[in-house]
This record gives C-alpha cells, structure tokens and sequence, in this order.
C-alpha cells in the first residue's frame, strides 16, 4: 500500500509540474516578431481573468491586446520606433487579486502603459488602482454605470456606450414597430450584475414610456440554477417580450428553460451570451437561436478603418473562422491609448493626464467605429444589435452597419417563418 | 393553484436529483468522519468526463453513468490511499483542509484537459417536457429523478442488506467493535469512499444535462449539498434524501413567491434553523461524546 501511495503521489507531482509549466502565461516575451521597431520596448501591462469564472472572455481579450502588440511592432512601434512589449497577468477572476496584480504592474513591473482588464466587477477595483497613480486606464469591458459615478478623471471605456444604454438602439426599434406589432407586455429575469442589470432596466425605461407594461421584473444571483423555477413564473403571466440580462451560463439555462417550460415569448432578447458565437448555439442548439436579439459591438464584417487587417491578422495568430467580440474590443482599447499616446508624443508617467485630456478632446477612430467620450470618460457613442439568423450572428441595426437586410419578427426556436 | 403544483412538481423532481448528489457526502462522512469539501469538484469531473462520452461517441450522458462511476470509483479508490488515509487519525479540521486543497487540485486540473469554458450536454430530450394538463414536467429532470431513485434504492440496500453494508455501518457506529468481529475498518473506509465518489459519477452525469458547468461550478454545489445532509442530518441516507426533497420544494417556491434572488440563501437559512433547532438533522442521532471514539 505504501508503494501505491508514493506511486499515485508521484504522478500527482508530475501532473501539478505539467499544469504549473502550461500555465505560465505571464510575460508575453514581445511578440510581433515583425522586427519593424527597435529600441528599448515599451512596456504595456494589464491583468486579465485568464482563469476561473471569466476566463473565456479574459483569454479572447489576451488575444485582442496580442494581435495590437504584433501589429504596432509590425508597423514600426508605438513611439520614437519603440516596440511594445505586453505584460499580462492573471488575476483569477478575482477583485483581491486584481488590485495586487495592478500594483504589482505599477511598481514592480514598472510598466509605462496600463490597459484594462474584462467585465465591470473587476475594472471597478482595478480603475481606482490606476487612478491613484494617476495613470491612464482605457478598458475594454466595463461598462457599468457605477464605474463612472466616482468622478476619476483617468479612466476611460472603449466601446460605444455604457451599460444603460446598451440596448437603447433595440428598444426604440421595438417601440417603434407598427401598433399591431408591439409587444403589449414584458418580462425582464436578470442576473444581479453591473453590467446585466442597468442594460436591462435601461430597456425597461423606453417600453415602460412607451407603454409596455412590465409583468415580470426579478434578480436572480449566478449561483442560483433554478431557471426552471423562474421559467415557470414568466410562462404565468406571459409577456410578449423577455428582456433577459444575463452573462453566459445563465443565458444558456434560460433559453433551456423556457424551451423545457413550451413558452416561447414573441421576442427575446439576451446580453452577453448570443454575442459568444459558436459556444452559444452549440450550448442552446442551433435551431434554438433563430431570432434571438442582443447587442454587439463589433461585426467582422464592419467597414470601420482597420478592421480588415485586425481580422486577417487574427485569423492568421489564432486561426478559426470567427473573431470573438471580447478580442475586438481589447483591441479598439488598445488602439484608443495608442491614439492618445501618438496625440500628446508622450508615454511619461508624470504627464499621463494629458493623455487623459486628449481623450476627452478629440474623436478615435477603431474598429468598432468612431469613438469620443464625456467628461467622465463615458462613450457617447450606440451600440450595433444583432441577431441570430439561420444559425449565423447578423448585425440588423444600425441600418448602415447591417450585415443582414431583414429583421426577423419574432423568436423562432422551433423554426418556421 | 398550478402555479403552486408546478413549483411542488419542479421542487421534488430537482431535490431528487439533489438527493443523488449530497448521498456520496453524507456516506462519507458518516463513515469516515471526514468532511468532503472536494465533493463538488468530484460532481464537475463526472460531468464533464460525461461530456466527453457524449462528445465524441454521442453516447446518452444517462447511459454514461455505467461508464463513469466505474471510472469514479476507481478514482476515488486511489484518491483515498493517496492522500487521506495518512491523515485519518488527525482531527476533521485537517480533511477538511485536505479535501478543499483537492477541490481546487481538480479544478485547475479540469481548466488544463477541457479548458475553462461553459459546457453542455444536449441530448434530444434536454430541452423536451411532458406536459399533463397545465403543468410540464421536463423530461432531463424526470429521467434524472428516476435514475436518481434507482441509485438511491440501490445504495440503500446495499447498505442495509449487505455484507458489505453492515460492515460500512458498523464501521461508522463502532470502528472498534467492527474491528473486534473481524472487519477490516481500513479497507472498509476505502471502498466507502470510493463508493462515495462513485455515487457522484451518477450524479455529475445529471448534472451535466441539466445545468451548463465549467471548471469553477464546484463552489456552487457545495455549499447547498453541505445544506442538505446538515439537514437530513449529517451521515444518514435517507436523512439526505428528506433534507434534499425539502431543500428543492423549498427553493423553488422562493423563487415562484418570494424571489429569485432568495433562493440562494435558502440552503443557509436551513442550517442556521437547523444547527438551533436539531443540531443532529432531521433524522441524524445525537452520539453519546463519552463513549464516542471518531
């Protein structure tokens, strides 16, 4: 027995080396490889959730911030002909984490550049790091209201709005279909997040002014799996439309739910889960997917300057078809500091709130479009929406960014139409 | 009123698959006094070695069971030899520790081989419901609840009826004792923890149809299994089953009266009431400490 235990102790060892080595993803080691700059690189830091509960969006946007640094180096550096140079941690998912990996950045990694890091829960904790330092921090995913109440004048979001108005483009489409077309009622199930929770009730306040009677408005929390229970109680008062804020999981089990339940609302409408592509219409089933509305913020399909060679250059990194929506928008981030940094011709840490000014001042192009922001560094901008059709993500609205020219009416599960 | 069957409905037929669950926990502890927090992480690795039957031989996660508590068992059995038989005479605080550093083993081991991202089993029925009347009952919970009894009624007797039963039982009341009459308490002590981790080979089979996972959803099955055998009263079958019918009735009608975002207080609420109204559970026994070795 004893030699079983040394055996099976052993191999345990072997196993925790081999995942300790396939983790060790901190420093990027420059990347690129172009060979365009030279000189000493900058360096850019941000920790990202590579592991634990936001993990996928966290490596999509390991991704986007990678393909920016081999692009700036294949083009000559980001200034004075100095390649960029990555430094990306890993803050498990986790708010502690995240503060010690931002500090670490600061002041023992010395990097020259911050960038942020995904979702709300963590950027919160993360942009007050870089405030203190007075360093520029332009994230790619924190969107939530509450991020831009504290009146930091270094932090700045890099998509086209914030939380609450992030289906505001949708909802006045609903609201101004034809009379006999409107949904009447509406049911809005949403996960207690800062991000899920202000774009649903962003979507309450348009239908409620414009008479759509809310029949259904409860928070669930990410632990909570009863979506039956829940799908249960939207079937009861059975709305026309379900405004449904969610993340991932969530959004899978409640389309399941409903589908489990036979209730098929007239419209649906998700955050977040219908804009994670092929992950989403495996776990749901294609055919599930047929008419489900959410907001995007990028389209690979877009004309918007650079985006052309952002998706050739990664397809060409990390292969496959699609382009997640997370990489994108690390991206647009980086390119946004990297406008501010060309603007001022500066990277010193001392005068990192001129950065700040120039963002405030003037318009960035990327490749989600146009970008300015307030005086709080919120994005004035809309989003795009989209929609799943015969099994493939389209964008429907704005008309002039459209991949597809028709809307469909309703939700579809069991196809039809 | 089929707003409140249907919350009855979807209560019991969850709490039976919760029942399944929390079984391996409560025999483990039962047993072998050991509190096993890795319990969760055991649950997630069955689901997603389910995953990868139906993945890549389009095998029925339900059928899988016979595939994967074999599988569990045996991981269950090399687990106990390796890393908690050296600790058995030190007190529970140090299993727990144990079990917890092993849960996190696992999941760091599960993000390596699967990656940490949402998965899925989708058979055909998934998404399906028989529907009497006004009330649906869906079909993953009902094939999980009866599969759930069938392993239930199965350990029970084996349990009771069994040679090996009685040995696990008299092993739990008096490891002396059962020593005396000639059983092997250590080898004993293996089997029903390899056992406990099997019943969660069924059980993270179900769990797989019926809920999206990854790598980290041990955490939020640990908590509510450790609600239901605090209930039931820690270490009694069928005590677990009574705390887990009571914990899905009850979570469901919080989320249908109260609110959804009260249902994940619930398991807490249960032990608070529980640890100040019966600290021994619905059906555990109270031991007498003087004479009482574990």
């Amino acid at each position: 027995m004893h030699k079983l235990r040394w055996l099976v102790l052993a191999l345990l060892t072997i196993a925790v080396l081999a995942v300790a080595g396939c983790g060790d993803d901190d420093d990027s080691g420059g990347g690129g490889g172009g060979g365009g700059a030279s000189g000493e690189p900058i360096k850019v830091g941000a920790s990202l959730p590579l592991t634990g509960e936001f993990s996928e969006p966290g490596k999509a946007a390991q991704q986007g911030y990678k393909v920016w640094e081999a692009m700036v180096n294949d083009s000559g550096g980001l200034i004075d002909g100095r390649p960029v140079k990555m430094v990306i941690k890993d803050d498990q998912s986790n708010q502690n984490t995240i503060v010690a990996d931002y500090n670490a950045l600061i002041s023992r990694d010395k990097v020259d550049l911050l960038l942020g890091t995904f979702s709300s829960l963590l950027n919160l904790p993360a942009s007050a790091v870089a405030e203190r330092n007075r360093m520029l921090f332009v994230e790619p995913a924190g969107g939530a209201p509450e991020l831009f109440d504290r009146g930091f004048k270094m932090l700045f979001f890099a998509q086209q709005a914030t939380a609450d108005k992030q289906g505001e483009v949708w909802a006045n489409y609903v609201t101004q279909l034809p009379e006999n077309e409107r949904p009447k009622t509406a049911a809005y199930p949403t996960l207690d997040d800062p991000f899920a929770q202000p774009t649903s009730e962003g979507i309450e306040e348009i239908f409620s002014k414009a008479g759509i009677k809310t029949v259904y408005r409860e928070t669930y929390t990410i632990d909570n799996p009863n979506y039956d229970g829940i799908a249960s109680a939207i079937k009861a008062r059975n709305p026309d439309v379900v405004v449904h804020g969610a993340t991932f999981e969530d959004g899978v089990g409640m389309v399941r739910a409903l589908r489990k339940s036979g209730f098929t609302p007239k419209m649906l409408y998700q955050t977040t889960a219908p804009s994670l592509g092929d992950q989403y219409s495996k776990a749901i089933g294609k055919q599930t997917t047929e008419g489900i509305f959410y907001a995007v913020s990028h389209s690979k399909e877009a004309s918007t300057p650079g985006n052309e060679e952002f998706v050739a250059k990664y397809q060409e990194m990390f292969g496959g078809d699609e382009v997640p929506e997370d990489a994108a928008d690390a991206y647009a981030t980086a390119e946004v500091l990297q406008a501010a940094v060309k603007g001022v011709g500066t990277i010193e840490r001392n005068r990192q709130l001129e950065l700040a000014d120039w963002l405030r001042e003037n318009e960035v192009d990327t490749i989600l479009g146009p970008l300015t922001w307030d005086e709080l560094g919120r994005p004035e901008g809309e989003f795009l929406v989209g929609q799943w059709q015969s099994g493939v993500p389209e964008i429907v609205l704005p008309k002039e960014a459209a991949t597809s020219d028709k809307i469909i009416p309703e939700w579809r599960p069991d196809g039809g139409g | 009123m089929t707003e409140f069957l249907q919350a009855l409905i979807l209560g019991l037929l969850i709490g039976g698959v919760y029942a399944l669950l929390a079984s391996g926990l409560t025999l483990i502890f039962g047993v072998m006094n050991v509190i096993n927090i890795a319990h969760g992480a055991f649950l997630i690795l069955a689901a997603f070695i389910t995953w990868s039957l139906w993945r890549e031989t389009g095998m029925d996660p339900l059928l899988a069971i016979v595939a994967v508590t074999p599988v569990m068992f045996a991981f269950g059995w090399l687990l106990y030899n390796a890393t908690i038989r050296p600790i058995r005479r030190a007190p529970p605080a140090a299993s727990v520790l144990l079990t917890f550093g092993l849960a996190l083993f696992l999941e760091g081991i599960m993000g390596v081989i699967w990656g940490n991202t949402s998965h899925s089993v989708r058979p055909g029925y998934a998404d399906e419901r028989f529907q009497i009347g006004e009330l649906f009952l869906p079909k993953a919970q009902v094939y999980g609840g009866l599969v759930a009894i069938v392993v239930l009624a199965s350990l029970y007797l084996v349990l009771t009826r069994s040679w090996l039963g009685r040995a696990i039982r008299a092993s739990a009341v008096n490891p002396q004792g059962a020593e005396l009459v000639g059983v092997n308490v250590a080898s004993v002590a293996a089997l029903t923890f390899a056992i406990g981790v099997a019943s969660s080979g069924a059980g993270g089979a179900i769990a797989s149809v019926l809920y999206p996972f990854l790598p980290g959803s041990h955490y939020q099955w640990i908590a509510r299994l450790l609600g239901i055998i605090v209930l039931g009263g820690m270490g009694s079958l069928p005590g677990a089953v009574i705390g887990a019918l009571c914990l899905g009735v009850a979570e469901l009608m919080t989320v249908t009266y109260v609110g959804p975002e009260w249902a994940t207080g619930v398991p807490y609420v249960f032990v608070f009431i529980v640890l100040l109204l019966r600290p021994q559970g619905i059906l555990g026994t109270r031991l007498r400490q003087d004479v009482a070795t574990a």
